[in-house]
This record gives structure tokens, C-alpha cells and sequence, in this order.
């Protein structure tokens, strides 16, 4: 018998929930606060001009007149990455946003609908979640054509609402025979006078967490779309459309190219992914997809 | 085979082709949705080049005067005779371009599942053994970070490190020109592999990781304890058994997120695979090609579920049909 048994015993959970300010990802906020706030006010510490491409000055490594150096079309990077920063955190917020706005709706309807049109709605929901996100982002987008921010954020938003749907109707379910809700129901409060004011100020604290996770994935995802040469046109600028550039760079040894966006998109996720965590852990909930 | 059997195997069978109805609808109508022309999609840039009476000749042959629901009939026909319309790309059916590549995204994919079951189930039971102390947390910690960055970005570095500084490992394709043993697919392979592998395994370990350590909560695991077993032997012989329905769930619900993952990390190995293929089809506008992936994932993932929960079913007989309250 070695020590560790005592781990199998059954524990007393610290309350941690009791003051919440303790274990708040003070390091991860303050460093997406950091990108978000420069990303907002590019123009405030943009040494040149992000879309000037100077055509004398190219791939040249970091350091002197560009912190970061220059990519393949003569732009400064450290600029280029601040201003390109705001295109992928919109999309990010954009995104989820429309796909949380779905999937309330979406989850309520079927936490309040009758069992059967509940089993169907959950069952639509599960063969949408069977073909991949990003597969699914990369056929609707081919089909409605060239990239934008508008239509690749509305795309990343009406494939990514599933998760959400389902976890919102498992927590309408639990709220749908409580006194308030029936009380407001037989008084003939509408639909969505029942879900503004009774549920969702009930159920949005337990989503959050995946609200929060859905900004990182929209973001990884258009970065990765961009990159495939499927997503944002390299002249709009984003992470990811600045690393599709780099592609080909990198066998000529430009690490920077790569790396630095890199560095910058992956630390954004991280914190995002982070507070997404804490978020998790403070509500007791479980990721079920 | 009792009544009950035959029961049970035709309620599952009905329900596969019933979702497997509603995934091609779904697919098929996304695919019309397209505000250009359809018959782009069928003749791609050539349609440009058309007079007016071959326009129409075109349209009334390929049935696009008739109403979408026809359509869709006359589309759900060829298809159950295996014509999914031609790849405007290759200009071979779409089928045949994809029966000649789906191998190796079948390797790909294959081998990171099983590395990502066998180390994720491994993880999960270091972090619990040693839970609440430093390694568990900083497990944790590497965890998360690993599964927030994106399978290119891991792709890429690893590509940066092994293939280019290192070289020690090839950087693109499915093999070497001219070689073709196994030996040489399988070096093609770790790269990728491990990728996927590196910015997947959390999702999985982590979710293990969680039902392991309600499992060594429970009242039977101080039973094992008070008989003499070792916390390894209880955690082997007993809870690892206890939560196998939910693994096997666990990786069910995976599926579609390796998928994903292996047709990107393909891309960015040129590996010759259905997510290089979908890619490319989606860069030339081919949209038969890639309904046709569509179509072909979605299926394995709703087969790998249905078979998920069978197997649920015969392990845990109490839990049935409460697909998403497993976890």
C-alpha cells in the first residue's frame, strides 16, 4: 500500500465557488486584454503602414527599422499583425455570436417542445455534428464564393451552434417545470418573453463556458481556412491569411513569418481557452461534445 | 436469432438509413443553395463558352427545370447506383478519384484514433492516479494549451523542426518517389500521426480523465481498498472496465473532430488523402467532389455512432438511449 491511496478516498471538493476572485485567470486576461486593446487601437502603435507593401525591403529578418521583419510582399509585420488581429478576434466575436443566438433558440425550442419533437430536433442536431466543422465551413463557403469577414463569420456561425443547442435544452429541461416558468406560461407569456426574461438569465451563466471556447475554435478555424487558401484572400489581412504566406517562406529559412503570427494567434487561444476553463470549473459542467 | 434480436437489428437499421437520409438531404440542399449557376458545377468554367440553346439543352438534361424535390430524387438514384456526378476537376467520376485516395486518409486516421485511445487512456489514468498534486496540474495545464492550437500550426512546426532544420523525417507525400514499402509509409506517416496526435489527445484524455476520477470516487473502490488491492490493481481491474461505455462514447463523439483534424494536417503535408482532395475540389469550385466528402464523413461518423451505442447497450445494459447524457 503506497500513499497515493489516499487519493482514491472519497474527498470534500474545496467550495472554491464561495470567492470566485481567487482563481481567476489573472495572467490570460490581462494578456488578451493586452491584444484585444492593441489590436483595437492598431493605429496608435502601428509603426507603418500594414498595407504598404515596400517592394525594396522584403522577407528581411527582425530587427532595426521592423521589430518583426518584413513578410514576402514588403510589409511590416508588427504592424501587419495588430491590424490583422482585429479581422480575426471580429470574426471570433462575430461568429459566435450568431451561433450562440441559434443555438438559444434552437436549444429552448427543443427543451420545451414535447418529447417527440424534442427527439427529432436533438437527432437533426447530432447529423449535423457528424460531418466535421470545418469540412462543412469549407463546402458552404466554396459555394457561396470569395470570402468576406460577413459571410465567412456567418459560416463558421450556422456550423458551430450545435454544442451549445444541445447543452442549452438540457438546461431548459431542467428549468421548464420550475414554478416561474409555468407561472409566466399560463399567464401567456410568448416564447421568446419566456426566454429573454425567465431562462436565459438562468442558463446563461452555465453555457458561458462554451460561448467563451466558441470565440478560440471560430478564430482557430478561419485561421486555418485562411491558410488552406479556402478562407480570407490574402489582401484582406488576418492571422491566418498572414500565415498562408508563409507557407513557402519557411523552406527558405523566414521563420518570422511563421512563427511570429503564430506565437501570437496560438497565445490568443490559449487565453481564451483558459478563461473558457475557469468559466468550466466554476459552473461544474462538462464539455458533452 | 430470437424475435427480440431481429427487433432490435431492424429498429437500428431503420434508424441509420433514416439519418442517413436526412445527412445526403442535408448535403444536397446546401450544394443547391450555390446563388451562381448549378450547371457550373457541372461543367465548371466552360459554361461561359456556351450559346444560349446549349445552356438550355444542358439544363433540361441534367433535370435542373424540374423542381428541387425531383432533383433530389433523380440524384438519390444515380447515387444508390454509385454515380455522384463527375469531378469537374479530374474529369473522372467523383467516386473513382476518391476510391483511389481514401486509403490513405483510412491509415492517417486509423493509426492517430488508435495512438489517441491507447495515450489518452494511459493519460487519464497517470492524472487521476496523481490527481490534485503538481503533475496532474501540469498535465492539465500542457493539455489545454496543446488542444487550443490549431492542427496546421502543430503541423507546421513540427514540419520546421523535423523535416527542415532536423531532417529527419520527410516533409510531404504518402511516400518517397519510386519507394513504396511499408517501412517507407509508415516514416511518411509519423509527422501527420503525431499532429494530429499532439492536438487531439487532451480532448480525449481529458474527458477520460474526468469519469475516471468520479469512477475512483465510488463506494466499491474503498471496498477494493479495505480487501487489499493496490490502488494500480483496483484502477486496472475494476474502474478502467466500470467506465468503458463512456469511452467508447467518449471516441464516438471524437470521431468527427479527428476527421477534421486529419484532412487539415493532410493539407498541410500534401499528403495525398480525402482532405487534400476536398481542398482542392473546394479552390475549383467542384462541387460534386465535395458533397461526395461530405457525404462519405458524415456517413462513417453517424455508422461509428450507431455502432457506439450498440456496443453500449450490450456493455450497459441500464443505459439505453440517452445518447448525450453519457458523459
Amino acid at each position: 500500500m503506497s500513499k497515493n491511496d489516499r487519493s482514491l478516498s472519497i474527498k470534500n471538493r474545496k467550495k472554491s465557488y464561495l470567492r470566485p476572485w481567487e482563481k481567476l485567470p489573472y495572467i490570460s486576461i490581462g494578456i488578451l486584454a493586452v491584444i484585444i486593446l492593441g489590436c483595437a487601437f492598431a493605429e496608435l502603435i502601428m509603426p507603418h503602414d500594414p498595407t504598404y507593401m515596400n517592394l525594396s525591403d522584403i522577407s528581411s529578418p527582425p530587427g532595426g527599422n521592423h521589430i518583426f521583419g518584413t513578410d514576402t510582399l514588403g510589409r511590416d509585420l508588427f504592424s501587419v499583425i495588430w491590424y490583422g488581429g482585429r479581422i480575426s478576434l471580429i470574426i471570433g466575436l462575430l461568429a459566435t455570436l450568431i451561433s450562440t443566438a441559434i443555438a438559444i433558440v434552437y436549444g429552448t425550442a427543443s427543451g420545451l417542445a414535447s418529447q417527440k419533437i424534442d427527439d427529432v430536433m436533438m437527432r437533426f442536431t447530432e447529423i449535423l455534428m457528424s460531418v466535421p466543422q470545418i469540412l462543412f465551413v469549407i463546402f458552404i463557403q466554396a459555394i457561396l464564393g470569395d470570402a468576406t469577414v460577413l459571410s465567412i463569420s456567418l459560416v463558421l456561425g450556422i456550423t458551430g451552434w450545435m454544442a451549445v443547442a444541445k447543452m442549452v435544452r438540457s438546461e431548459v429541461q431542467q428549468l421548464r417545470t420550475a414554478d416561474f416558468v409555468m407561472a409566466a406560461r399560463t399567464m401567456g407569456g410568448g416564447f421568446f418573453y419566456i426566454l429573454w426574461k425567465h431562462l436565459m438569465p438562468n442558463f446563461m451563466s452555465a453555457i458561458m463556458f462554451m460561448v467563451v471556447t466558441n470565440i478560440g475554435t471560430a478564430i482557430a478555424t478561419e485561421a486555418t481556412l485562411s491558410f488552406l487558401g479556402v478562407g480570407l484572400p490574402t489582401d484582406i489581412i488576418s492571422w491566418g491569411s498572414l500565415m498562408s504566406l508563409s507557407q513557402r517562406a519557411m523552406m527558405t529559412g523566414a521563420w518570422w513569418m511563421l512563427l511570429i503570427p503564430g506565437t501570437f494567434l496560438v497565445v490568443t487561444l490559449i487565453c481564451i481557452t483558459e478563461i473558457g476553463e475557469y468559466l468550466r470549473s466554476r459552473n461544474k459542467r462538462d464539455r458533452l461534445v | 436469432m430470437s424475435r427480440e434480436t431481429v427487433k432490435y437489428i431492424a429498429k437500428k437499421i431503420g434508424q441509420l438509413i433514416l439519418s442517413l437520409v436526412v445527412l445526403s438531404l442535408i448535403v444536397f440542399f446546401v450544394s443547391r443553395l450555390a446563388p451562381g449557376d448549378p450547371l457550373r458545377s457541372y461543367y465548371g468554367e466552360a459554361v461561359e463558352r456556351m450559346s444560349q440553346e446549349q445552356l438550355a439543352a444542358a439544363e433540361e438534361r441534367l433535370g435542373l427545370n424540374d423542381s428541387l424535390v425531383t432533383q433530389y430524387f433523380t440524384w438519390v438514384e444515380n447515387a444508390l447506383h454509385g454515380d455522384f456526378g463527375i469531378s469537374y476537376k479530374y474529369k473522372q467520376p467523383a467516386a473513382h478519384v476518391i476510391g483511389q485516395v481514401y486509403g490513405n486518409t483510412l491509415a492517417l486516421a486509423g493509426l492517430s484514433f488508435a495512438t489517441i485511445f491507447v495515450l489518452g487512456l494511459l493519460l487519464a489514468v497517470f492524472c487521476v492516479r496523481h490527481e490534485g498534486k503538481l503533475a496532474d496540474k501540469l498535465v492539465c495545464k500542457i493539455g489545454i494549451a496543446a488542444n487550443s492550437v490549431p492542427e496546421f500550426f502543430v503541423a507546421l512546426l513540427l514540419i520546421l523542426v523535423f523535416a527542415v532544420s532536423l531532417s529527419w523525417l520527410p516533409q510531404s507525400g504518402a511516400n518517397s518517389l519510386g519507394g513504396s514499402g511499408l517501412g517507407d509509409r509508415l516514416v511518411h506517416l509519423i509527422l501527420p500521426v503525431a499532429a494530429i496526435v499532439i492536438s487531439h489527445l487532451w480532448y480525449c484524455a481529458y474527458l477520460m480523465r474526468n469519469k475516471l476520477s468520479e469512477e475512483v470516487n465510488k463506494e466499491y473502490v474503498l471496498l477494493c481498498k479495505v480487501k487489499g488491492l493496490s490502488q494500480r490493481q483496483t484502477i486496472y481491474r475494476h474502474c478502467l472496465k466500470n467506465i468503458m461505455p463512456s469511452v467508447v462514447s467518449i471516441m464516438a463523439i471524437f470521431l468527427p473532430h479527428l476527421l477534421g483534424g486529419a484532412y487539415v494536417v493532410e493539407l498541410v503535408f500534401s499528403y495525398p488523402g480525402m482532405g487534400k482532395l476536398g481542398v482542392e475540389s473546394a479552390q475549383y469550385h467542384d462541387y460534386n467532389m465535395l458533397m461526395l466528402i461530405c457525404l462519405i464523413t458524415g456517413a462513417v461518423v453517424i455508422i461509428a455512432n450507431m455502432i457506439a451505442q450498440v456496443i453500449n447497450e450490450k456493455l450497459a445494459p441500464d443505459i439505453k438511449e440517452e445518447r448525450g447524457q453519457l458523459l
